[in-house]
C-alpha cells in the first residue's frame, strides 16, 4: 500500500520529505492552514509540517490503515494507493478483460491501411496476415505511437529542456527491511532512482539524462544502491519527455506513452492513461461519429492535465540547491515555463499557491513539494494573523495529538497486509 | 525595507465602494488596517438599483448586512431571470438559480430534457425547478436543508441603489471605516509613481498606501496612473447605452427580474416590495435615445425622471496597476443582462482579501490578482454574450450580433456543446453548468447528440417517473407563500 512518496536528497544532500495523499491540518477560518503554521514559525514556534499530516506520520511510523468514512474523524484525512508490479498488474487486468469478453490477438502491426478521402485509419495490417478494421483506433503501442505517430504523422511536443531525463535502468532485487508504504525518489548525480516495496520483492530503478552519465555507469550505480540482492539484469529504456500534438488525431486516440512521456517521479503515467481514457468515455458521441469538435475539446482537456502534471514535476528539479553535479546545476538554473515561475514566485512572496479546478495535484501536493524543497515564503497571508496567539498554539496542539492517537491506533505495513490480502492469496477481500 | 499596508483609501459613490470598505475593514481588522472612504456622492447617471446574483447573500453575511434591513427599504426576493422574445415575439425562457430536477445516477437530469428535445418531445426545464415553478406563480420561500427540492435553488435580490449604499455607508461608519464626503481634485503621484494621496476639492488631503477606484466607469484613480490598456468587447457586445427609471409597481410582482427582447437591445423589469425598476439595454447604432426611452415607458407608467446611462463594455486589462486596483465598473465594464454588475466588484473584493499586499510595492499580488479577475470578467462575458449567441431573435441588430465570431474560449464551449452536449467550464467561472444548461435549453440550443454514456442512462427514465418528479415540485412550489407577504420584514 501507499501513503505518498518520499524525496531524498532533492533540495540538499540529506533531505527528506514526503509528499502525501492527504491534507496538512486543514482550512481554519478559511484560510489554509500552512499560513497558520509559518506564523507560529515567524514567533520562533517551529513544529514540523509532517506532524500536521496523517498520512506521513504514518508512513514514518511504518503504519498503515483504510480511511475512515467518517468525516468527522481524523482518519478520514488521508488517500492511499498501491504498490505493484506492472507486469503482474498487466496480466491481472488482460484476464480481466478477456473473461468480460475482450478478444485478444497475439501478433505484430506490419502495416496501417489509411482511407484516401480523409487520411482516417481503416485497418492494420497483422503478421500473421490477418487484417483488422475499425472505427476507432486507440494507439497503446508506447512510446513509438505505432498509429498516431509512425502512420498519423502527429508531432510530439518535447520538454527535454525541463525534464532532461531520458533514460532508464530498471531491476529488481530483494527486500530487506521493513515493507514502506510509500515510494521513495531519491536525487542522484544525473537523475533520480525509485524504489517501490512489494510484498515479495522490490522495485528499483534509475532515471538518468543520457547528457550527463552513461547507460553503463548509471547501471552500475544503480546496482550498487539496492537494498537486497539484484534479481535480474538491468533492463534499460529510452524516452522523451513531452506530449503528442494531439493525442485524439483523426480516428485514432493515443493513450498511455503513445500520448505523452512524464517520468514516474509522481507516478502519473497510469493516472494519465485513466485520465485518457475516462475522458474518452466522456466525449463520446451517442452516434460515434467523431465530430472535429469533439475531437478538440477531448485534446484541449489532456492537454491542460498533461501541461498542469509537466509543471509540478519541473518544480521537483528546479527546486534545488544543489550545485554538486552539473545535472542540478543546470535545473537549478533553467528557465522553466512563465505558467511554473509565477506560481513559484506568489509560494515564495507570501505563501500562496496557484488553485486550479482540474488537473491533479491540488494545494496539499504543492505545499508538500514547496515546503520539502526548501521553497520558504518570506511571508503568510495577513488573514492567518486574525487568531489570538493561545487559540492559535491550542488548535494546532489539537491537530498535532489527533494525528498522533490516530497513528498509534494504526497496525503496521506489514500487519495491516497479513491480515488485509498476503501476496500468494488469490483471493483476499475486495 | 517594505511599506506596511496600514492605510486604505477607497473612493466613490455607490454601493461599491462601501461594500469594498466594509468587506476589507472585517477581513483585515486585526491588524489595525485604517479604512477611509472617499464618498464623492451618488453619480447622476447611475441606474436606479440592482438585481442581483445569490453570491449578494454571501457578501452580506461577510459584511452583517440583515435581510430584514433590505426589506425595510422595499427590496424584493429574486429567483431568476425570465426572457422574454429571445427567440422570436411569443418566446420565453427562465434562468433561474437553482437545480434542473434531480440528478439521475450523478446524471445532471437536464440531460433528460436534452435527450427528450432531440427525441421530438419538448420539455421544458422549468417543469422541473422548484424555484422556476415557484417563480410563476409569484410565490417565494427561503431554500432549506432537508431534502433534494428545497435545498434545490437560491435568490438574490432586486432593491435601489441610493437607499442600499445608506445602509451600507451606516454600517461601515459604525464598523469604524472613516467616511469623508468630497469631490476629488488631484491624484498626488509619488516619485516612484505611487499615489500617495488625493486632493479633495474641499482642501483635504487624503493620504493612503494602498487606493481602491470604486468610481465606476469614470475610473479616476486607476487612469490617473495608468494609460489603461482597455480590451474593448463592443464588436460582440454592442450596446452602448441604457435607459432607467422606478416605475409603477407590478401587480402581482414575481420573484423575478423580467427581459424583453427589443429591436436593438432589451429591456427589463424588476420588482419592488412598493414599486419597480425598469430598464432599456441597446445599441445607439441601431436605434435613438428617444425611440429607446418612448419603449421603455411601454413597459410600465415611469415615476422617477428616466437615467440615460453610457455604456462600453470591455475590460481594463490590468485593474490593479502600482499601489491601486480599479474594483466592479471601474475595472470592467458588462451590461447587466446577467445580473452580474454588483457581484463582479465583490469578486474584485474577495480576491484582494486573499492577496492583500503585505508590502505597497510588492507586485506579485498585482500580476496573480490580474490573472484571476482577468478570467472571472471573461467568464461572466461569455454567458452574457452567449444570450446573444444562441437565440433565433431576427433583426439587423440580433443578426449583426450573431455574425460575429465569438472570442474563442466561449466558441469552444459552444461547439463542444453543439457536438455532443457536454458543457465544460474553465476555472474561475461564476455561472455554473445548470445556468448554462438553462440559457441553452431555454434558447431551444441542442446539441447533435448526447454523450453515449448519458445517453445510455438517460434513456431509461421514463416520462411518467418525470411526470411525478414535476408534480412533486408544483406541490412544494404551491405550499410556499405569496412573494408580496414574504417581502414584508419581520424584524
Amino acid at each position: 500500500m501507499k501513503f505518498g512518496i518520499e524525496f531524498v536528497d532533492w533540495a540538499r544532500l540529506g533531505d527528506s520529505y514526503i509528499h502525501p495523499f492527504g491534507v496538512y491540518g486543514g482550512k481554519m477560518a478559511g484560510v489554509p492552514f500552512h499560513n497558520y503554521w509559518l506564523r507560529q514559525a515567524s514567533q520562533g514556534i517551529h513544529t514540523p509540517l509532517e506532524s500536521y499530516s496523517l498520512p506521513i506520520v504514518a508512513s514514518r511510523q511504518g503504519k498503515f490503515t483504510l480511511p475512515s468514512e467518517d468525516h468527522t474523524s481524523v482518519l478520514s484525512t488521508f488517500g492511499y494507493a498501491f504498490q505493484f508490479d506492472a507486469s503482474l498488474y498487466a496480466k491481472y487486468l488482460r484476464g480481466f478483460c478477456e473473461q468480460r469478453g475482450v478478444v485478444r490477438t497475439d501478433s505484430k502491426i506490419v502495416d496501417v491501411q489509411l482511407r484516401g478521402t480523409d487520411g482516417w485509419i481503416e485497418s492494420v495490417k497483422l503478421e500473421n496476415g490477418a487484417s483488422i478494421s475499425g472505427d476507432l483506433f486507440i494507439d497503446c503501442s508506447g512510446f513509438r505511437g505505432l498509429l498516431i505517430e509512425q502512420a498519423l504523422k502527429t508531432g510530439y511536443d518535447e520538454w527535454t529542456k525541463w525534464l532532461p531525463c531520458d533514460r532508464a535502468a530498471a531491476v529488481p532485487c530483494e527486500n530487506s527491511g521493513p515493507l514502506t508504504p510509500y515510494t521513495r525518489a531519491t536525487a542522484r548525480e544525473a537523475g533520480w532512482q525509485w524504489r517501490i516495496p512489494l510484498q515479495h520483492r522490490t522495485g528499483n530503478g534509475y532515471v538518468y539524462s543520457s547528457q550527463f552519465i552513461s547507460d553503463d555507469e548509471a547501471g552500475s550505480k544503480l546496482l550498487s544502491r539496492l537494498d537486497g540482492k539484484a534479481l535480474a539484469d538491468p533492463r534499460f529504456l529510452r524516452f522523451t519527455a513531452g506530449r503528442r500534438r494531439k493525442t485524439w488525431n483523426r480516428n485514432c486516440v493515443a493513450i498511455g506513452l503513445a500520448g505523452g512521456f512524464l517520468e514516474p517521479l509522481e507516478s502519473t503515467s497510469i493516472h494519465l492513461i485513466q485520465v485518457a481514457i475516462t475522458t474518452l468515455i466522456d466525449y463520446l458521441p451517442a452516434n460515434m461519429e467523431f465530430d472535429e469538435r469533439i475531437v478538440a475539446g477531448y485534446n484541449r482537456w489532456i492537454e491542460m492535465e498533461y501541461d498542469r502534471v509537466r509543471d509540478f514535476l519541473i518544480l521537483h528539479y528546479h527546486a534545488t540547491e544543489r550545485d554538486d553535479a552539473p545535472i542540478w546545476n543546470y535545473c537549478r538554473t533553467m528557465s522553466i515555463p512563465d505558467s511554473l515561475a509565477h506560481k513559484m514566485e506568489l509560494f515564495r512572496e507570501r505563501a500562496k499557491v496557484v488553485t486550479y479546478k482540474d488537473g491533479l495535484f491540488l494545494e496539499p501536493s504543492w505545499l508538500a513539494v514547496y515546503f520539502g524543497q526548501r521553497v520558504m515564503p518570506r511571508a503568510y497571508s495577513p488573514l492567518a494573523d486574525a487568531l489570538p496567539d493561545a487559540e492559535l498554539a491550542s488548535r494546532l496542539a489539537t491537530v498535532r495529538t489527533q494525528i498522533h492517537e490516530g497513528v498509534a491506533g494504526m497496525p503496521t505495513h506489514e500487519e495491516f497486509l497479513a491480515q488485509y490480502c498476503p501476496a500468494g492469496m488469490s483471493g483476499g477481500k475486495p | 525595507m517594505t511599506a506596511q499596508v496600514r492605510r486604505l483609501v477607497a473612493v466613490g459613490g455607490g454601493s461599491a465602494v462601501w461594500i469594498a470598505a466594509l468587506g476589507l475593514q472585517r477581513a483585515f481588522r486585526h491588524r489595525q488596517l485604517e479604512v477611509t472612504v472617499v464618498d464623492t456622492g451618488p453619480s447622476r447617471d447611475a441606474p436606479p438599483g440592482h438585481w442581483t446574483l445569490p453570491s449578494q447573500r454571501g457578501i452580506h453575511a461577510m459584511l452583517g448586512v440583515r435581510e430584514a434591513d433590505l426589506l425595510r427599504m422595499g427590496a424584493s426576493f429574486r429567483l431568476g431571470t425570465e426572457h422574454r422574445g429571445w427567440n422570436g415575439a411569443e418566446s420565453r425562457f427562465l434562468h433561474v438559480h437553482g437545480e434542473i430536477g434531480t440528478d439521475i445516477e450523478k446524471m445532471p437530469f437536464y440531460k433528460y430534457l436534452q435527450l427528450a428535445a432531440l427525441s421530438g418531445r419538448e420539455e421544458k426545464p422549468e417543469h422541473y425547478s422548484v424555484a422556476a415553478i415557484a417563480a410563476g406563480m409569484a410565490r417565494f420561500a427561503r431554500p432549506k436543508e432537508g431534502s433534494a427540492l428545497t435545498a434545490s435553488f437560491t435568490y438574490g435580490f432586486h432593491f435601489e441603489e441610493r437607499p442600499y449604499a445608506a445602509l451600507l455607508r451606516e454600517i461601515a461608519r459604525v464598523q469604524g471605516v472613516r467616511c469623508i464626503e468630497g469631490a476629488l481634485a488631484q491624484v498626488n503621484r509619488a516619485a516612484d509613481g505611487n499615489i500617495e494621496a488625493l486632493q479633495l476639492v474641499s482642501g483635504d488631503r487624503v493620504e493612503g498606501d494602498l487606493f481602491l477606484d470604486c468610481s465606476g466607469r469614470d475610473a479616476v484613480l486607476v487612469n490617473a496612473v495608468d494609460a489603461g490598456e482597455r480590451e474593448d468587447w463592443t464588436k460582440w457586445l454592442p450596446c452602448d447605452r441604457q435607459w432607467s427609471a422606478i416605475a409603477a409597481p407590478q401587480a402581482t410582482p414575481p420573484p423575478l427580474t423580467r427581459t424583453l427582447a427589443g429591436n436593438a437591445g432589451w429591456l427589463w423589469w424588476a420588482p419592488l416590495a412598493q414599486s419597480s425598476m425598469v430598464g432599456h439595454v441597446f445599441s445607439s447604432a441601431h436605434i435613438s435615445d428617444d425611440e429607446a426611452l418612448s419603449q421603455l415607458r411601454k413597459v410600465a407608467p415611469l415615476q422617477s425622471e428616466p437615467v440615460l446611462t453610457r455604456l462600453s463594455q470591455g475590460k481594463r486589462r490590468q485593474p490593479w496597476v502600482r499601489n491601486c486596483i480599479a474594483l466592479g465598473e471601474s475595472a470592467t465594464e458588462l451590461e447587466p443582462l446577467a445580473g452580474a454588475t454588483l457581484h463582479l466588484a465583490q469578486l474584485g473584493i474577495g480576491t484582494l482579501i486573499e492577496l492583500f499586499p503585505l508590502d505597497a510595492r510588492s507586485t506579485v499580488e498585482s500580476v496573480e490578482y490580474n490573472r484571476i479577475m482577468g478570467e472571472h470578467a471573461d467568464a461572466l462575458r461569455d454567458f452574457t454574450l452567449a444570450h446573444y449567441l444562441v437565440n433565433a431573435r431576427s433583426g439587423a441588430f440580433w443578426e449583426a450580433t450573431r455574425r460575429e465570431p465569438a472570442p474563442a474560449r466561449l466558441a469552444e464551449k459552444l461547439d463542444l456543446y453543439r457536438a455532443n452536449g457536454r458543457i465544460v467550464l474553465l476555472d474561475n467561472e461564476s455561472f455554473e453548468e445548470v445556468d448554462w444548461a438553462w440559457l441553452l435549453l431555454g434558447s431551444g440550443c441542442l446539441p447533435a447528440v448526447l454523450e453515449a454514456q448519458i445517453h445510455r442512462l438517460v434513456e431509461k427514465v421514463t416520462p411518467a417517473e418525470a411526470a411525478a418528479l414535476h408534480h412533486r415540485i408544483v406541490e412544494l412550489a404551491k405550499s410556499m407563500p405569496p412573494h408580496s407577504q414574504a417581502l414584508r420584514p419581520h424584524g
